[in-house]
């Protein structure tokens, strides 16, 4: 499914007054693509995901999926988000098919969802509830509840933000393996710039509010990638350098007009001395 | 003691289903909950007993003034507890659900009503106790029948006996259907949720 989207603005309002929350943007996403967007905090790529989900709908331009207007959300375009979003008064199998409830018979549908739960490889833990799962688990039943839909599109809102590093390499892993096998478009949201080099086809960076697409990064590294190869460090270098400007931005809108970003300047303490009592 | 049972269950049951409906209209609708919701909280502080009055007038002297005042008793406490509960759920599970594809009734029975279900099971605990006590009111105060009545002639014949007996069959009957009915519903909830 590829996804069109034309000069699509989007202001909110608040309490202030109007906030320009996303720039006009246009972009062209092909189908099966792995699309990564970074950027500073309140940058609009959230906005912009949320947009395309049909959660929210453009204050002007709209976006196209395979030629049809999106107007509103769909199961053809499934939202993974950062808290995992499980319903607690069901247990797992039951989250998984949840969205597969009314379209097809109890058995068959047990069985898909039995599928995708053995792909991110928690079949052990079928009948368990909500709260008895760690959030590494949490966040790969919400994977398996997505994938179950078979969606055109997967909308991934920072994921494994809420992870410890190690349960992240390893959802990385099961995702890289998931998408070469499925190949859906996927659109994946995230503050971690070498997550997105790992993951992504291509990375696309936000400027700082009001957002909009500051540079595109093709990532031309063959797969499977590891997170601590010299391809991903340098593309994700070259990357860092574009959003520090922009961090710096934010930053200074929230800190203090005189801020900067001093290079290491936080390695170097004041009481410094070189172990000699010098 | 059949007949106190049998009318109470009634009466619960009808509030149970049109306060749980109200609650989730109200919940819903801005409109419904500036004019009916602040209504609602105002006549839940009357006490029951004060509708006794009206249901006589209204209904004369039958099962229906009970009936009503038990439904008086119960629903109101009900419908504020949907209400809450219904306003405080998560926004997150209604647009993780939308995105999946739910909506309209779909949305309201597979999300909305469980995300609730805490916070209406609560309310119908309370609801049962208001409905029990309401009961009690009005056959104490003019029915024929009903364990009411019982303490009622029990007070007039002077047999102390009669009033501590019936006393205790209310309260065990109470007790009763919290346990089978309510304490389970909490144990579940709690076991679901992991807290609630």
């Amino acid at each position: 499914m590829n996804l069109s989207i034309q000069k699509v603005m989007k202001e909110f309002e608040t309490r202030q007054g109007k906030l320009l929350a996303l720039q006009e943007t246009s972009l062209e996403i092909e189908s099966g693509e792995f699309l990564c967007f970074v950027g500073p905090s309140g940058c609009g790529k959230t906005t912009l995901l949320n947009l395309v989900a049909g959660l929210e709908t453009p204050s002007r331009g709209e976006i196209r999926s395979n030629g049809q207007k999106i107007t509103g959300p769909g199961s053809d375009r499934v939202v993974i988000f950062q808290e995992a979003a499980l319903f607690p008064w069901l247990n797992v199998i039951q989250n998984v098919e949840f969205g597969l409830v009314g379209r097809m018979g109890a058995g068959r549908r047990r069985d898909i969802a039995r599928t995708f739960l053995n792909l991110v490889h928690l079949g052990r833990f079928e009948t368990s509830y909500v709260h008895e799962l760690s959030g590494g688990m949490k966040s790969r039943v919400a994977l398996a509840r997505a994938l179950a839909l078979n969606p055109s599109i997967l909308l991934m809102d920072e994921p494994f933000a809420a992870l410890d590093a190690q349960t992240r390499d390893l959802l990385h892993e099961e995702l890289q393996e998931i998408w070469q096998r499925t190949r859906q478009t996927i659109l994946f949201v995230t503050h971690n710039v070498r997550e997105a080099v790992r993951l992504g086809n291509r990375v696309l960076v936000f400027t700082a509010r009001p957002g909009s697409i500051k540079k595109e990064f093709r990532i031309e590294l063959p797969r499977p990638r590891d997170i601590n190869s010299a391809g991903v460090l340098s593309y994700a270098q070259q990357i860092q350098r574009e959003l520090r400007e922009e961090i710096e931005k934010v930053l200074k809108e929230e800190v203090d007009r005189e801020w900067t970003l001093k290079k290491a300047d936080f390695l170097r303490p004041a009481g410094i001395d070189l172990g000699s009592g010098i | 003691m059949g007949v106190s049972v049998q009318r109470i269950l009634v009466g619960y049951l009808i509030s149970l289903v049109f306060g749980i409906g109200l609650g989730l209209l109200v919940g819903r609708f801005k409109f419904l909950d500036e004019t009916v919701g602040s209504l609602m909280v105002g006549l839940q502080v009357l006490p029951s007993i004060c509708w006794l009055p009206l249901a006589i007038l209204w209904f004369g002297l039958s099962e229906a003034a009970i009936q009503f005042v038990v439904i008086m008793g119960a629903l109101l406490s009900i419908a504020i507890a949907t209400d809450s509960g219904v306003k405080n759920i998560a926004p997150l599970y209604l647009r993780a659900a939308r995105t999946m594809g739910i909506s309209g009734i779909d949305l309201y029975t597979r999300v909305v009503l469980p995300a609730a279900l805490p916070s209406v099971a609560s309310g119908m605990k309370l609801g049962w106790s208001f409905a029990w006590r309401s009961l009690m009111a009005g056959e104490l105060l003019f029915v024929s029948v009903g364990l009411g009545h019982l303490l009622q002639t029990g007070r007039e014949l002077n047999d102390m006996a009669q009033v501590v007996a019936v006393m205790i069959v209310i309260v065990c009957v109470g007790l009763f259907f919290d346990q089978l009915v309510f304490a389970r519903l909490e144990r579940h909830l709690r076991r679901l949720w992991g807290t609630a």
